[in-house]
């Protein structure tokens, strides 16, 4: 018992650093992406709020699986030779393109719970939309994003989980290769695998919390 | 029109029609089934959660930080690859039993955490007036407090709801047929993923669209929502 346990470890901490790497680097690309639809969506012209708001619906009305499938195997199909993703950056992408719509709202709903008059002061001493947005506005938003994107990163690396359906070695398919490898000993890998990602989730959640009390937060749209 | 044809050949599509009912049919049942379970886990774990015994809300607060922690993947993995046979039912679960219980389980702490906001919000002379009338502490969740908080909760349930749906997407996983299946079959049988999953994609937004509106309507029906 005790030999199988150490002789998966090593694996599934493999599989960890995998799911580590593609957590991190999707935060950023979907920060990155999410910050910028989230503010030219609060900017209110109409021809960037409705495509904007097209792109958030659609890729929050759709399984993340899906965006997988449709990344990895669909864009190889338009022969495009940039677009023959590895399975690496396919899930990279897809992943922050989920995130991003995550984010988006998230920034659109603290920019909006900084009062009005904010903005309004900002642009009657002369600054333009993108002045008052970047020096006035942000700066006060930023604070109240902090606690829910906790709760996003933990979206992040639970997705992570689905992409070992396209061959990524992360914590799952770890998991995975373990037990064709122990397959008596299916419960306790998996619980394994399961305990990694709860010490993984379970502090980003815990300090989520603790940013709440501290910073405040904004009501999201469910 | 050829160049449709080259990306998206909907004569594909329509032969596996189907499939894509099937799996949609599917998908239905599963998600209704799985709704049914989380709701009453939920109901369960919103009220052990609010309890006073230490070790009641202990064991739900518990569950519900285990569920939020960890993926749904490894959640039906557990529940369906790892279950030793259950005494009453007397062999393992199978797959779609499986599926269905890891989704009702995983919802249901989703689903505890948006009925517990909706019991506390319930004012605390409901309660009273329901004690000075002489009910049991069953009979005033019964009859006073969960009818109310759920009016109140509805919107947000809802969303879950659909979120519960999209999830259902997992279970192929572990070999259940519904609707991410149905494009799978046309992946595996015909090398055609636009095919596949554009079709798929679509079937899951018209959903989501319709459970967004029903959302909509139950937010201005029952007033304001908690969350």
């Amino acid at each position: 018992m005790n030999e199988i346990i150490l002789s998966t470890i090593p694996f599934l901490m493999d599989g960890l650093l995998m799911t580590f790497k593609i957590s991190l680097l999707t935060i950023f690309f979907g920060s990155l992406i999410g910050v910028v639809v989230g503010m030219l969506r609060s900017l209110d012209y109409a021809v960037i709020t409705y495509p904007l708001g097209a792109y958030i619906h659609v890729l929050r009305g759709t399984p993340f699986l899906i965006h997988l499938y449709l990344v990895y195997f669909m864009l190889p199909m338009t022969g495009i030779s940039w677009l023959q993703l590895e399975a690496f950056p396919a899930a990279v992408i897809a992943l922050s393109m989920y995130t991003s719509t995550y984010v988006a709202e998230i920034v659109r709903s603290a920019i909006q719970a900084v009062p009005r008059g904010q903005s309004e002061a900002a642009r009657s001493t002369g600054m333009t939309a993108l002045q008052s947005m970047w020096y006035v506005v942000l700066p006060q938003a930023v604070k109240l994003m902090i606690p829910p994107m906790g709760g996003v990163y933990v979206i992040i690396i639970k997705g992570t989980s689905i992409v070992s359906v396209i061959g990524i070695a992360e914590l799952v398919r770890a998991g995975e290769h373990a037990t064709q490898r122990h397959p008596k000993e299916m419960m306790m890998i998996y619980g394994m695998t399961a305990l990694l990602y709860f010490a993984y989730c379970y502090p980003v959640l815990r300090l989520a919390r603790w940013a709440e009390t501290k910073f405040g937060s904004v009501r999201l749209p469910s | 029109m050829d160049w449709i044809l080259d990306f998206y050949n909907y004569r594909v599509v329509a032969q596996y029609l189907p499939e894509f009912a099937r799996g949609l049919g599917s998908t239905a049942w599963i998600s209704l089934l799985a709704l049914g379970i989380s709701l009453s886990v939920g109901t369960i774990v919103a009220i052990m959660r609010m309890s006073t015994n230490p070790l009641l809300w202990r064991i739900a607060a518990g569950y519900v930080q285990a569920i939020r922690s960890t993926p749904l993947l490894i959640q039906i993995y557990l529940i369906y690859f790892t279950l030793p046979a259950l005494p009453l039912l007397d062999r393992r679960l199978d797959e779609l039993e499986g599926g269905i219980i890891a989704l009702g389980l995983n919802a249901g702490a989703y689903m505890s955490e948006i009925i517990r906001a909706g019991i506390e919000s319930i004012s605390r002379g409901q309660v009273e007036g329901a004690m000075s009338v002489g009910m049991s502490y069953l009979q005033r969740m019964r009859y006073v407090v969960l009818p109310q908080a759920f009016a109140r909760v509805a919107p947000p349930l809802l969303g879950q709801t659909a979120v519960l749906i999209k999830d259902s997407s997992l279970v192929s996983f572990i070999g259940v047929f519904e609707l991410f299946g149905a494009g799978l079959v046309i992946l595996n049988e015909r090398l055609m993923p636009n095919e596949g999953f554009l079709t798929v994609a679509v079937c899951y937004l018209a959903i989501y669209t319709i459970m967004l509106s029903v959302t909509d309507y139950a937010q201005r029906r029952l007033g304001g929502a908690v969350s």
